[in-house]
């Protein structure tokens, strides 16, 4: 198991795009369990409702926490995205 | 499945809760409002009022009475200005008077002052204690917030699970369309009301919607309309659903009856596996009748094997 904490930066929080960023990032791990938690709610980070459902507004602590194959890189590239605030890489 | 902690304020229990309107309105302490309340339980601060401050909760809800209020008219104002300067001296959560009394003007000042929420009910204390004592476990009841989805399928409450992907939704989906009720997707929020009931709800955000891969988020109130969906259920039922996996028995009797622990509570528990052809949808309503009638005390597999042991036993089988 991996985990990481990271805060939400920037105006808008984590609305419906960034969350289905989110979603399809931790798609790409089949064999791994990728959860963002926020207060004590757990929410599974492949399924956008429930990434929806945690309502994370800018400055939310989050922790993402990932089991499974390829974990670490999960874990690394899930907080990278919440870091440069849902900014394409390329 | 990580338990999380509850926040209540004093102003989640203003006006209508949802459920139970307590009927008060607040009279003085207006910036209080928005304490939080840690402790689900009631003082009666007669005892405190004498002047014996000896085990005083101060930090619990204080509910005055007629003894209590009948105490404070017949002190004098040099009283009142003692008694309640020491009463507010401790941090004091709340006061909620009954019987539609409300306090005198000191009492008012002090309140303000301490920034103390004061309300005044029209209910008579021991029915306002009991409303609000159900109000309050109901709100520090264990709460953990599962990633599955909730049908009530002919009033068992069905709790979908399985990983990302296996069909939940389309599941519960299909329910609706062949008329049962939908709770919520995703993100069930359980509470345990009591030792024996796990109650299930949504997301108060979430609320009746869902996600549908291919079409995306859809409002299941608005497109199958008020009667197939419900706020909450209770939890008496939970579905596995998974890939299927020939390595793996699958319950083929359903003699045993598997449980699944969600806070400490058993619920019957079943495995399903998915696989192209099977109607999961049907096997889930079969299944919420089965524990029906296992809940009426009719246990088909059991019958069937009580059936063919009489029968074995008086050696009446044909040769």
């Amino acid at each position: 198991m991996t985990e990481s904490v990271v805060i939400v930066k920037g105006d808008a929080g984590v609305h419906a795009r960034p969350a289905m960023m989110l979603v399809k990032e931790a798609m790409k791990y089949a064999r791994c369990s990728v959860a963002l938690i926020r207060g004590g709610v757990e929410a599974d980070c492949k399924s956008i409702m429930s990434v929806l459902g945690l309502a994370i507004v800018s400055g939310s602590k989050l922790t993402v926490r990932a089991d499974g194959d390829g974990e670490r890189e999960a874990v690394k590239n899930i907080v990278a995205m919440i870091e440069n605030n849902f900014k394409d890489k390329n | 499945m990580e338990e999380c902690e509850a926040k209540i304020f004093i102003a989640d229990f203003l006006g209508d809760t949802g459920r139970i309107d307590l009927k008060i309105r607040l009279v003085a302490g207006e910036k209080g409002v928005n304490k939080l309340i840690t402790v689900p339980d009631i003082n009666r601060p007669g005892l405190t009022l004498a002047g014996f401050y000896d085990f005083f909760a101060f930090d619990r809800i204080q509910i005055f009475g007629l003894g209590e209020t009948a105490f404070m008219r017949q002190m004098s104002d040099e009283q009142k200005e003692k008694t309640y300067g020491r009463f507010f001296s401790y941090d004091v959560l709340c006061c909620i008077f009954t019987h539609e009394e409300s306090p005198d003007r000191v009492f008012m000042e002090y309140a303000n002052r301490n920034n103390v929420p004061v309300f005044v009910t029209s209910k008579g204390t021991t029915r306002f204690i009991s409303t609000l004592m159900h109000l309050l476990d109901e709100a520090f009841a264990p709460t953990v917030t599962l990633h599955s989805t909730l049908v009530d399928v002919y009033g068992i409450g069905v709790l979908l699970m399985g990983k990302s992907g296996v069909g939940k939704s389309e599941c519960a989906l299909e329910l609706i369309e062949r008329g049962h009720r939908f709770v919520a997707d995703d993100m069930v929020v359980v509470k345990r009301i009591d030792e024996s009931l796990l109650m299930g709800g949504g997301n108060p955000l979430l609320l009746h919607y869902m996600e549908i891969r291919g079409i995306g988020i859809i409002n299941i109130k608005d497109i199958f309309g008020i009667r197939s969906v419900r706020n909450r259920k209770r939890i008496e039922l939970a579905v596995m659903l998974e890939e299927w996996d020939s390595t793996k028995i699958y319950d083929r009797l359903g003699l045993e009856e598997s449980m699944h622990k969600i806070l400490d509570i058993d619920v019957p528990f079943i495995t399903i596996p998915v696989r192209p052809g099977r109607n999961i949808p049907i096997i889930v309503e079969t299944a919420a009748l089965n524990q029906r009638l296992k809940k009426l005390g009719t246990h088909s597999a059991r019958e069937l094997d009580e059936s063919l042991k009489n029968l074995i036993g008086s050696g009446k089988s044909e040769k």
